[in-house]
């Protein structure tokens, strides 16, 4: 069959459908059917999904002309999709093209949350279109054979590639896509991205540097004008409103307007516990929304989700308290209002959470902004800037990540072996390791057959065996197993499955939360109150808990999100407009605020780098305000501490919000001298940051990820807790023992080139820098906290840094004595 | 530091090890000896080094004190006998003093192996006033030694100033030892007022003011 035939069938299946076909999809139907890879960039919801199901369907008919009536099995095309929520929306649009034009092609999906009987039944016979999760697609490599597998394979798609593109799990997909470049010869490669600052670079990552694939690609983009308003929920008297971030539930009653006012609304909050907390509350406050609101998160049990999925689609739901879980795919059109709670932090993830509104053609998207505390209402000024003029963050890929790596050659391991001299020149070609060393590769190779040792008479370490042929091979079952349950667990916090004890699974819970409650106690988790029973392998025993009973709501740790270098550039802008005539409508609002900060210290304009001091019960306060994201923040407040640590002896407790930075202290801290002394220098700013880490905590916290990864730390098997107990130690522990004896171990150095790279952003620090030596410090002594400081001095997660001795320390501290 | 526990002289070391004056015996607890050989042996890569450290450690200890006694109050290895047994025996045979170990939780080798190098294992121990058990324990008349739960102490000061240390802790009859052990974590204990808490700071010991 010729393309245009080809095209025929699928121009009449649209038709069918009611539907006509954009450029964009034709241009992807084109683009594929020529056998070049490409990346594909259109938002949700714009029928990205059939852009290129069909032209794969496309080429299977254009290959097996006698397609109707003989099934040539086997593996064909491989749908990766990061969120496994996604997949059965995915199956039914690949379905539906199937049944509708009458091709006996198998579609399967591979999670997991895939039975095991399913997964040993895929094993034997794969399904023509497998729809999995980069974790899941480690693990087929991970198994004996792999390479018959995906022999014949002539495509894979990487759906909303911009998700993955920042995250470790990127790096994992860039892996295996290098090795199915080798064994598969004939893949095209594709990724969907939403648009980001750089597409072009989402497309190198993908493809390979200066690689085959990437020379024979496309980039394609969907020009879709879609219209987004933006509306702050800004309550009539602002007396009210918090100073410090709370949940915004004070404005409850606004948004329960809102959703009365339409058909349904998503709630997007910015973490779990905050998604817990809006649903109770609404519940409830507005008894009537009971049997029209659902909630959904990520730890939730999947069969809930999908059925919250389902009602959102069938237009049996009034409002949905969701996370970042609703974020991607799936298209819900009824859905007329979305609000956000709390900064969105970026860009990018607002545009999106808006496009899930108003899907019929030519509506507009609205989206409400709700402010958790005051000054949260400067940023959502900013964001309709941002919105106005389309400003798009990057999403930065990791290079050199070497924990990925150990943890992709341990897989290879496991399954049929490798060697190594295939397998460098097929890392050396993925965007992340392209500047990998030989010196780089040996160290890598002599860690995971030797622990990164040279041999010695009393060594017992067993992980990779080479064999005779010089291929590198797992061969204990054992280590094979746990390696095999590591793969999932690319970020790493334990775990816990939440049961109920009649039976009925409700969700997933980190451990750290379910350590702090005894049995009886109760806590609320996915919208029920729940009383502890008891707690065994690994499993959680609850029963439901009598209504009146007092409880905590269930927490998850997740990183905060942090402001981006352009929305804290144009957060900046908006703040400096508080000192003019052209106030916004959120600015206005705030007016009673900026008044309250006046009467203590100033509201600075683009001219004034402002510092406020004052003393309360807790210390000395120092704040300093360059308004650059809470990642300079961290990065200037260590900065800033180690150099007053080498002017006086003296102990800092560092605390910093997306506004500005605390320093506080036991004794005052002397401002004059930062000012003498040119504290705020661009001069050795590498080498005091690099100082400044060895005493606070940043790269040991994110060796936590590292250690995980690289199957340092052993997570256990679920339900079998007891066996494993002594394979199990902190990476806190890990962390101190590699500094102490083996300080030029790579995963090490990845902790602190991490933390250099992707938390303390050396390059946005000295930027920020230069703007402060270009601005005049206004330095105000205050008699009491400020509407500016508060969010900041009240928040209690904090760094230290410390040039006092321990002794001097432990002389003026005491222990907390049990009464 | 020097202390005084039923008016006998015993001298807490910033190692977390104690010597006994008039016995002229060391107290060691918790020294997971094994624990980074049987990481390794399970494809776990901690730094090898990390092993000598131990056998440095308390080689240091018994040269500063120069004992005729050592009490190991239990979890002297962390599992079953590997590589790191032979260095253990090695590193006895070099050391003639009269050698106690008090089972604890971990200490799964079986005793045989323990008497063919010379070391006596009993689950309690009773000298003058004083008995060494590895759970903490409480009798009325004796004094009890032990560790088995790695006490640490979190100290807070003004400036919302926090600091976490191993400690010696310390109750009207009893004392117990943090863990001597590199590669072993701490259990965060809350002390009544009755109880006195020595932290182990770097080299130093210090103790801790109370509130």
């Amino acid at each position: 069959m010729n393309r245009e035939q080809l095209f025929t069938i699928a121009s009449d299946w649209f038709e069918s459908q009611g539907w006509k076909p954009f450029p964009f999809q034709t241009q992807t139907w084109t683009a594929f059917l020529q056998g070049k890879n490409g990346l594909l960039n259109a938002p949700t919801g714009s029928g990205k999904t059939y852009a290129l199901w069909l032209p794969i369907i496309l080429n299977y008919i254009k290959e097996n002309p006698n397609y109707k009536t003989k099934h040539n099995s086997g593996l064909k095309a491989i749908w990766i999709t990061p969120l496994r929520s996604l997949s059965v929306e995915i199956k039914q649009a690949a379905e539906r093209v199937l049944t509708d034009l009458d091709i006996p092609m198998t579609v399967g999906i591979r999670s997991g949350d895939t039975s095991a009987s399913e997964r040993a039944k895929q094993k034997g016979k794969m399904p023509d279109l497998l729809i999995t999760t980069p974790e899941s697609l480690q693990l087929l490599l991970a198994s004996k054979g792999y390479a018959a597998t995906f022999k014949n394979c002539s495509s894979i798609v990487i759906d909303e590639w911009h998700e993955l593109l920042g995250t470790k799990r990127g790096v994992q997909v860039e892996l295996a896509l290098s090795r199915l470049k080798t064994i598969a010869k004939n893949i095209r490669i594709w990724g969907i991205s939403a648009t980001i600052g750089n597409l072009q670079q989402a497309q190198e990552v993908l493809l390979g540097v200066d690689s085959q694939a990437y020379h024979n690609s496309v980039l394609i983009k969907a020009v879709i004008n879609k219209k987004i308003k933006v509306v702050s929920i800004i309550p009539e008297k602002m007396d009210a409103y918090p100073w410090r971030g709370h949940m915004g539930l004070h404005l409850i009653d606004e948004a329960a307007k809102i959703i009365k006012a339409s058909k349904t609304t998503l709630i997007f909050t910015n973490v779990r516990s905050a998604c817990e907390i809006w649903y109770q509350r609404l519940l409830e406050k507005y008894p009537e929304f009971a049997g029209e609101m659902a909630m959904h998160h990520g730890s939730i049990d999947r069969e809930t989700r999908l059925w919250v999925e389902n009602a959102i689609r069938n237009e049996e739901l009034k409002v949905v308290v969701c996370t970042s879980s609703l974020d991607l795919g799936v298209d819900f059109a009824p859905v007329e209002s979305i609000i956000q709670v709390g900064g969105p932090k970026g860009v990018a993830r607002f545009m999106q959470r808006a496009g899930r509104s108003g899907h019929q053609p030519g509506k507009e998207s609205v989206i409400y902004f709700l402010a958790t505390h005051a000054i949260e209402l400067i940023e959502a000024s900013a964001l309709k800037k941002a919105v106005e003029n389309s400003v798009i963050e990057d999403r930065v890929p990791y290079l050199n990540s070497w924990d990925v790596l150990v943890q992709y050659l341990n897989t290879l391991a496991v399954s049929d072996g490798f060697y190594p001299n295939e397998i460098f020149k097929e890392i050396q070609g993925t965007f992340s390791y392209q500047t990998i060393t030989a010196e780089n590769w040996n160290w890598i190779l002599n860690f995971i057959t030797q622990g990164s040792q040279s041999l010695h008479a009393y060594d017992e370490f067993k992980k990779v065996e080479i064999d005779e042929n010089g291929c590198y091979k797992i061969n204990s079952r054992m280590i094979a197993m746990h390696h095999r349950m590591q793969i999932g667990t690319i970020v790493g916090d334990a775990v816990m499955n939440v049961k109920f004890m009649s039976g009925g699974y409700i969700g997933t819970i980190e451990e750290w939360f379910i350590s702090k409650l005894k049995p009886g106690d109760t806590f609320i988790f996915a919208g029920k109150k729940l009383e502890l029973f008891r707690i065994r392998n690994m499993q959680v025993l609850v029963k439901k808990a009598s209504p009146k009973k007092e409880s905590k709501i269930a927490s998850w740790m997740g990183g905060r999100l942090a402001l981006s270098s352009q929305m804290s550039e144009l957060l900046r802008q908006e703040l400096y407009r508080a000192n003019t005539d052209n106030l916004s409508p959120e600015l206005k609002a705030l007016q009673p605020l900026f008044k309250r900060q006046r009467k203590e210290s100033i509201v600075p304009s683009s001219d004034e780098f402002l510092i406020e001091t004052f003393k309360t019960r807790e210390g000395f306060h120092a704040i300093f305000y360059p308004f650059e994201g809470r990642f300079v923040h961290e990065a200037l407040a260590s900065l800033l501490a180690f150099r007053i640590s080498l002017l006086q002896s003296i102990t800092f407790s560092l605390a910093y919000n997306d506004y500005g930075f605390e320093l506080l202290s036991d004794q005052e801290i002397d401002i004059e001298a930062v000012l003498d002394n040119n504290l705020f220098s661009t001069e050795y700013v590498h080498h005091d940051l690099q100082k400044s880490l060895n005493s606070t905590e940043m790269a040991r916290r994110k060796f936590r990820d590292i250690a995980v990864i690289s199957g340092l730390v052993f997570t256990g098997f679920p339900g079998k807790m007891v066996k494993t107990k002594h394979l199990q130690s902190g990476s806190q522990l890990l962390f101190e023992v590699f500094r102490d004896f083996e300080p030029d171990n790579l995963l090490l150095h990845q902790a602190y080139r991490e933390t250099f790279e992707h938390q303390l952003e050396e390059g946005r620090l000295i930027l920020a820098l230069e703007r402060i030596a270009s601005q005049k410090i206004v330095w105000k002594q205050c008699l009491k906290p400020t509407p500016f400081s508060f969010p900041i001095i009240t928040d209690r997660l904090r760094e230290k840094l410390s040039s006092e001795t321990l002794a001097e320390r432990i002389q003026k501290m005491t222990a907390s004595y049990m009464k | 530091m020097n202390i005084q526990l039923k008016n006998e002289n015993f001298i807490l070391h910033s190692t977390g090890a104690v010597f006994w004056e008039k016995q002229k015996t060391v107290i060691i607890s918790d020294v997971h000896l094994g624990k980074v050989t049987h990481f390794r042996k399970h494809g776990i890569a901690i730094p090898q080094n990390a092993v000598s450290e131990n056998f440095r450690k308390i080689t240091a200890v018994l040269d500063h004190f120069l004992p005729e006694k050592i009490i190991f109050l239990g979890d002297l290895f962390h599992s079953t006998k590997n590589a790191e047994w032979n260095l253990f025996e090695e590193w006895l045979s070099n050391h003639k003093q009269e050698t106690y170990l008090i089972t604890g939780n971990h200490d799964i080798i079986d005793e045989s192996h323990y008497k063919k190098i010379g070391v006596i294992v009993t689950e309690i121990l009773e000298i003058d006033a004083f008995f060494f058990t590895h759970h903490p324990t409480e009798k009325e008349d004796l004094f009890n030694f032990s560790g088995h739960i790695h006490p640490g102490i979190v100290l807070r000061g003004l400036g919302l100033q926090t600091l976490k240390l191993r400690c010696f802790f310390c109750k009207p009859n009893q004392i117990i030892l943090p863990a001597f052990g590199e590669f072993t974590g701490k259990y965060f204990l809350k002390p009544s007022s009755e109880d006195t808490v020595y932290a182990i700071a770097g080299n130093d010991v210090i103790q801790i003011n109370k509130e």
